[in-house]
């Protein structure tokens, strides 16, 4: 990368027995809107801490824009970040707790001004400067965490789960606000989240998580359609999940004997036949046909979401299987569905403990 | 659930009865400060002389002067060393917090008198020091700041760390945190710790006593005259003080009520 800012190289962090990192390397541009995505206690927020000085790592170094900035406390590192209850000073006025990067630079009363004028502007807040945060809704105090993240113009925005305190409606509207912030400074964004949604919808990249290793890093199209571990295939969007045995693997596509069915997807692991393998299919990738079809089953509840439907499909022996499409009004429950997918966007990884 | 009930008859008696308990004495003796037989005030017979009296004995007034000093430098010794004791355990959770806790709390344990004597054997006969104001100032904030301690430990616990997390990554320097964020914030706790020890400091007898000779403060005063029976101008004393702080929490209830003084920020 040409252009990078923040740069990981070999970080490692434990906390006592814990491994919250694990030797992580992580490169982030200038442009770009990077998500680290995981499950709680993946270790995603230590990272960010790391990254912001309120946390050391064990080994490893870490170099903003260039400098290295390991051993640099918080306040030397010049960066902003969002906090997730988004830790506003109490008893500072809206106003004063924007300016409050720009007072910790020695900047000019002018200087305080127009870039306070300039972040409220940007970040929608005019006419509250002389609140104080428990006088805002929640909404309101999220968009001053952000002002004050944004205010001294920082080589680098760090952002820990700053929508997880937000209604669904809010969190909408706010997911499409920070992508136009981010767009609009052309300062890369460090953004942590449980959310896949949230991550999904906002970032270029992603780095998805697990016990502080970094599973998978990469354009969130590749992640979400070529997932490289097990992991990310079962926790990328809602795939169902089919565990058995390989019969054969030709060109690439394993054939599994689930239950009697068979079920093709690309091999990932050096599948062989005979090993124990867990296939993933996303809901949405499942067609319905007319008829033959890799599974049979009958129609017995549809879950209408609005833009979409799920369809949830028995096969008589007592499996399940969802499949998400458009919402259709000529299916009944009880309904014979026959369902297939391209084998080529399906993915087979060996089972743990599975045999080798 | 069958909770125990008692009438509302009973409840206000209850209620009643603790309230005259916790300030009949003090009622009584403001009472008497103005009464020209303090032995058996009735009927009333109205006087100011005792306070005609306690103005003019010169000793009060420099038992007054010196307990004020004692109770000031106390105080701030106190508080400020709690304060350091308390961050440092909450904020930076240093290892063996609560030995070192205990340590902070283990003079509260310390009979006062022990306390006396003891700094005084110390400073003296081990240091060479002259028992002085400044003595006395030292050996009261030994117990002051365990209290004092108790009172801030107890605020801080609920304080969010994190703020100065957040201080410090926007560029404040550990100094500035602590000026612009923490401070403003605990303020409240650090004085509720300089009134307990600056009160314990100004009324305490033994160490003072034992520290200062016959250098006069109130509570030796007090003690001293005691020995030729109560004399009249105690009530007069007392009754001032009780004055003193009724109108200094008076004050204070009005700055809290008005939002001139904000002791809590949680919304």
């Amino acid at each position: 990368m040409t252009d990078t800012v923040l740069k990981l190289d070999n970080i490692s962090k434990n906390f006592g027995p814990i491994k919250a990192a694990d030797d992580i390397n992580i490169e982030v541009g200038q442009t770009e809107f990077f998500a680290l995505l995981g499950p709680s206690g993946s270790g995603k927020t230590t990272m960010l801490r790391m990254i912001a000085g309120l946390e050391k790592p064990d080994t490893g170094t870490i170099s903003i824009s260039g400098r290295d900035v390991t051993n640099e406390p918080p306040y030397r590192r010049g960066i902003g970040m969002v906090f997730q209850d988004f830790l506003l000073f109490p008893h500072k006025t809206v106003a004063e707790n924007i300016m409050f990067p720009l007072k910790m630079q020695g900047a000019s009363e002018k200087d305080k001004r127009e870039n306070l004028q300039w972040v409220s502007n940007l970040v929608h807040l005019e006419g509250l400067e002389e609140r104080y945060p428990h006088q805002l809704s929640g909404g309101q105090k999220q968009r001053v965490a952000l002002a004050r993240g944004l205010v001294s113009r920082p080589s680098l925005l760090l952002l820990d789960e700053p929508l997880a305190n937000l209604d669904r409606e809010l969190r909408k509207e706010m997911e499409v606000e920070i992508r136009r912030f981010q767009i609009e400074l052309a300062i890369p964004f460090v953004y942590v989240t449980h959310n896949q949604e949230e991550a999904m919808t906002m970032s270029d990249r992603m780095a998805i998580m697990r016990d502080g290793k970094m599973e998978q890093v990469g354009e969130k199209f590749s992640l979400y359609h070529d997932p490289a571990s097990q992991f990310v295939a079962s926790f990328l969007g809602s795939p169902n999940a089919f565990e058995g045995v390989v019969s054969s693997v030709e060109e690439g596509i394993a054939q599994i004997n689930w239950f009697g069915h068979s079920i093709r997807a690309r091999a990932h692991d050096g599948l062989q036949p005979g090993d124990r393998a867990v296939c993933y299919v996303k809901s949405e990738k499942i067609s319905m046909l007319e008829s033959g079809g890799a599974l049979t089953g009958v129609l017995r509840d549809i879950i209408f979401k609005g833009q979409y439907a799920d369809y949830l499909v028995s096969l008589g022996d007592g499996h399940e299987i969802t499949v998400s499409g458009a919402p259709m009004t000529g299916l009944k429950k009880g309904a014979p569905m026959h369902l297939d997918w391209d084998p080529g966007k399906a993915d087979a990884f060996r089972a743990q403990g599975g045999a080798q | 659930m069958t909770a125990l009930r008692i009438g509302k008859g009973v409840q206000i008696l209850l209620l009643a009865a603790l309230y005259v308990f916790l300030y009949g004495p003090i009622i009584y003796i403001t009472y008497v400060s103005f009464q020209a037989n303090s032995v058996w005030p009735f009927p009333p017979e109205f006087t100011a002389k005792h306070y005609i009296s306690l103005w003019n004995e010169e000793n009060y007034h420099s038992g007054f002067v010196n307990s004020l000093a004692i109770g000031i430098g106390t105080g701030v010794i106190a508080s400020v060393l709690a304060t350091m004791a308390a961050v440092a355990i909450l904020k930076y959770r240093v290892r063996r917090s609560v030995y070192i806790a205990g340590l902070f709390l283990m003079p509260l344990f310390i009979a006062h008198i022990l306390i006396g004597v003891s700094s005084l054997m110390f400073n003296k006969m081990l240091l060479g020091l002259p028992g002085n104001i400044f003595s006395a100032i030292l050996a009261n904030a030994t117990y002051a700041t365990a209290f004092a301690f108790l009172v801030v430990v107890a605020q801080l616990a609920r304080y969010d760390w994190r703020l100065d997390e957040a201080a410090m990554v926007f560029g404040a320097t550990p100094g500035t945190t602590f000026r612009e964020v923490t401070f403003p914030l605990i303020w409240p706790a650090i004085l509720g710790a300089f009134i307990v020890s600056f009160l314990l400091a100004f009324n305490n007898l033994e160490i003072s006593f034992y520290n200062l000779g016959a250098t006069p403060t109130l509570p030796t005063l007090a003690w001293g005259s005691l020995r030729h029976g109560v004399s009249e101008e105690l009530y007069a004393l007392a009754a001032l003080i009780n004055v003193a702080v009724f109108i200094f929490l008076g004050v204070m209830y009005v700055l809290l009520r008005t939002g001139v003084v904000r002791l809590d920020y949680k919304d």
